[in-house]
């Protein structure tokens, strides 16, 4: 009987997994056959799973466009400098909140904890005024990156990480004449490699796909990001899906790379914190 | 090398939730120069944080820390002329072998020359030549160790402090790395402090052993006298193994009468007892003191006591036999070949020479 059950379970919970790796796989798929065909097939209600024709006239008018490879420069450089300054700052955030003591330590803590419930809708118009009315960083690099050099969610998933390395390393360290800032850079940030690696590939990817602040804070077609690029294929009474496709997809392949080559970071972040030790 | 003072040392722990824990309370003491000292006791006695306050990485409520002359108590641990060997080793993980020993010594910026030289001693005295260029994950845990002790000893510190070192290893390899560090500690005339909870390690290695129990130091000696002389029944029965068997008697003239038998002691011992005339005190007595009745009755001493064994534990160089007075379970140590089995009425032979009493209240010793 128990066998049974377990050939039931087993069963249902493949059928589970396949529904929804096809409903994972299929906008892929979509975007990706859409990107080579005409814009008419590509646009259609009910897609055709296998095109008819292939053709590559949607990558050629996705680069045709005039700014193309300086949306993706812009992306890749914001996206770098916010992988680098998160990892820094939230490893260095992260560390102090995990392992020293100072007066106020878990009142801060909670204290940056709680902001992470306030929406972003909530903050976003505030945030707009600042970078733009009260600093006048409208149409710059700074004003997109400003906003996102630290995230107190990248900081509490460090605090958590930092919190499984043995302190009394720390302490072998102090007695062996480093400073502290000596700790942090040569014995706990070598030891932290794994959580960094995360932290890196989780905030790149989070940059590279962000859309709606680029979107707000810039106004010249030089200073989008690829994200924000692909909105300009669509125009006033029409959309080209073919090179909205092809944009999607030369779009995503950074990040299908990055996460295939380091999916085991990635599968072993999200049990970070869970488990000490 | 230096010695270490404890001036009326305190150190209370503060907690939000469960308000101010004392984990020691007033300690006063002298480790000597080249001396090597023991703190055993149990879990939360405050050996580990009085360790840590000489290292500097707990810093006392109040009182003073000296070092050799210098009053430490403000001194970063970096400046303390200490060296420290902790319970989980903690070499860096991501250093092979020889960064881990040069790691200290390359943040004291001392020169290159002189790094390499005390590298290769510390490797050579402790047998790490072959393993020098490996990562600590690649070493055994015996291994590890050596290289935690090789981390302290490139330092040429005032003083090693040592906290539960051997505990992470098997039985067998912490009785070779016991020896090992006994031999160190002659080979280096060094001053040591060394936290243990196990007291078969502080016998066996220190010079003297300060007993601790709740934040306060139980009695300071050597192992000998700690051993002969207990002040008290925590260090009389957390001292020797099986520890000191106690038994609740009651004086009466020179009768001190308890469950199911009686022993006539000499008037001498009475009148040091007198205090606990027609009272109730605890006799303490080690096991090895008390033996089978196929020993012979020697001494003037020796009473004799008859009652049911309870469990036999044969060890091969001995058998630990179990039985009960009053509530107390009592242990003797007898010879492997005396015959006893559970159920079996025996008659074991008390052998007053070495008897201890305790006041009941204040568990302090009563001389005699």
């Amino acid at each position: 009987m128990k066998s049974r059950s377990k050939v039931i379970m087993l069963i249902v919970a493949s059928v589970i997994l396949v529904v929804w790796s096809v409903l994972t796989i299929i906008p892929m798929y979509w975007m990706l056959i859409g990107s080579v065909q005409d814009t008419k097939s590509a646009a259609s209600f009910i897609p055709k799973m296998i095109p008819d024709v292939l053709s590559v006239a949607p990558y050629e008018r996705f680069f045709g466009k005039t700014n193309v490879m300086r949306w993706l420069f812009n992306s890749l450089l914001i996206s770098t400098i916010l992988t680098v300054t998160n990892v820094f700052l939230a490893s260095l955030a992260g560390y102090a909140f995990a392992k020293l003591k100072f007066p106020g330590n878990k009142a801060v803590f909670w204290v940056l904890l709680s902001t992470m419930m306030i929406p972003a809708q909530v903050t976003l118009i505030p945030l707009y005024i600042l970078m733009i009315d009260v600093f006048d960083l409208g149409n710059t690099y700074t004003a997109i990156l400003l906003p996102g050099i630290v995230s107190v969610g990248n900081i509490f998933l460090m605090k958590q990480y930092m919190s499984s390395l043995p302190t009394s390393l720390i302490h072998a360290a102090r007695i062996d004449a480093c400073g502290e800032f000596g700790i942090f850079w040569k014995v706990i940030l070598p030891m932290a490699k794994p959580g960094l690696a995360v932290l890196a590939i989780f905030t790149f990817v989070a940059s590279w796909n962000d859309f709606f602040w680029p979107f707000l804070v810039t106004n010249s077609a030089e200073m989008r990001t690829i994200q924000v690029g692909l909105a300009s294929f669509v125009y006033a009474d029409t959309t080209d899906f073919g090179a909205l496709m092809a944009g999607a997809t030369v779009a995503a392949l950074p990040m299908m790379i990055l996460f295939f080559s380091l999916q085991r970071y990635f599968l072993q972040g999200i049990t970070i914190g869970a488990v000490k030790g | 090398m230096a010695r270490v003072e404890f001036r009326n040392i305190r150190k209370e722990f503060v907690d939000d939730n469960k308000g101010t824990f004392t984990a020691v309370a007033g300690s006063d003491f002298v480790i000597h120069d080249k001396e090597f000292v023991v703190f055993v006791g149990p879990s939360g006695c405050g050996k580990t944080t009085s360790l840590r306050m000489i290292a500097g990485l707990e810093r006392q409520t109040s009182g003073d820390i000296l070092i050799g002359d210098r009053v430490v108590n403000n001194l970063h641990p970096k400046d303390r002329d200490i060296a420290m060997v902790f319970q989980d080793y903690a070499l860096y993980p991501h250093m092979t072998i020889r960064e881990n020993l040069s790691f200290g010594l390359k943040n004291l910026k001392k020169p290159k020359e002189y790094i390499e030289q005390k590298v290769s001693q510390a490797a050579s005295i402790l047998g790490l030549e072959s393993m020098i260029d490996r990562k600590p994950r690649e070493l055994s845990g015996g291994q590890r160790q050596r290289v935690a002790v090789g981390r302290a000893i490139v330092r040429d510190p005032q003083v090693f402090l040592f906290d539960e070192p051997l505990s992470n290893l098997d039985a067998k390899l912490r009785v070779q790395m016991r020896v090992e560090l006994s031999e160190l500690h002659k080979r280096l005339e060094a001053t040591i402090v060394y936290v243990t909870h196990d007291q078969v390690e502080a016998m066996t290695l220190g010079e003297r052993i300060v007993v601790m129990n709740n934040g306060i130091i139980q009695q300071i000696a050597s192992p000998t006298e700690l051993y002969a002389n207990p002040q008290n029944m925590f260090v009389a029965g957390f001292i020797g193994s099986p520890p000191m068997n106690f038994i609740d008697v009651h004086k009466e003239g020179n009768v001190l009468r308890m469950e199911g038998g009686e022993f006539v002691i000499p008037d001498s011992m009475a009148a040091a007892l007198s205090k606990y005339e027609n009272e109730h005190l605890i006799l303490g007595m080690r096991p090895e003191h008390i033996t089978g009745e196929d020993i012979p009755v020697i001494s003037s001493l020796d009473y004799t006591y008859s009652t049911k064994v309870q469990v036999v534990e044969h060890l091969g160089s001995e058998n630990l036999v179990y039985f009960r007075v009053g509530n107390r379970t009592v242990t003797a140590k007898v010879h492997p070949e005396t015959t006893g089995y559970p159920g079996m009425e025996k008659t074991f032979i008390f052998n007053f020479d070495k008897v201890h009493f305790f006041d009941p209240e204040t568990e302090q010793r009563i001389d005699w």
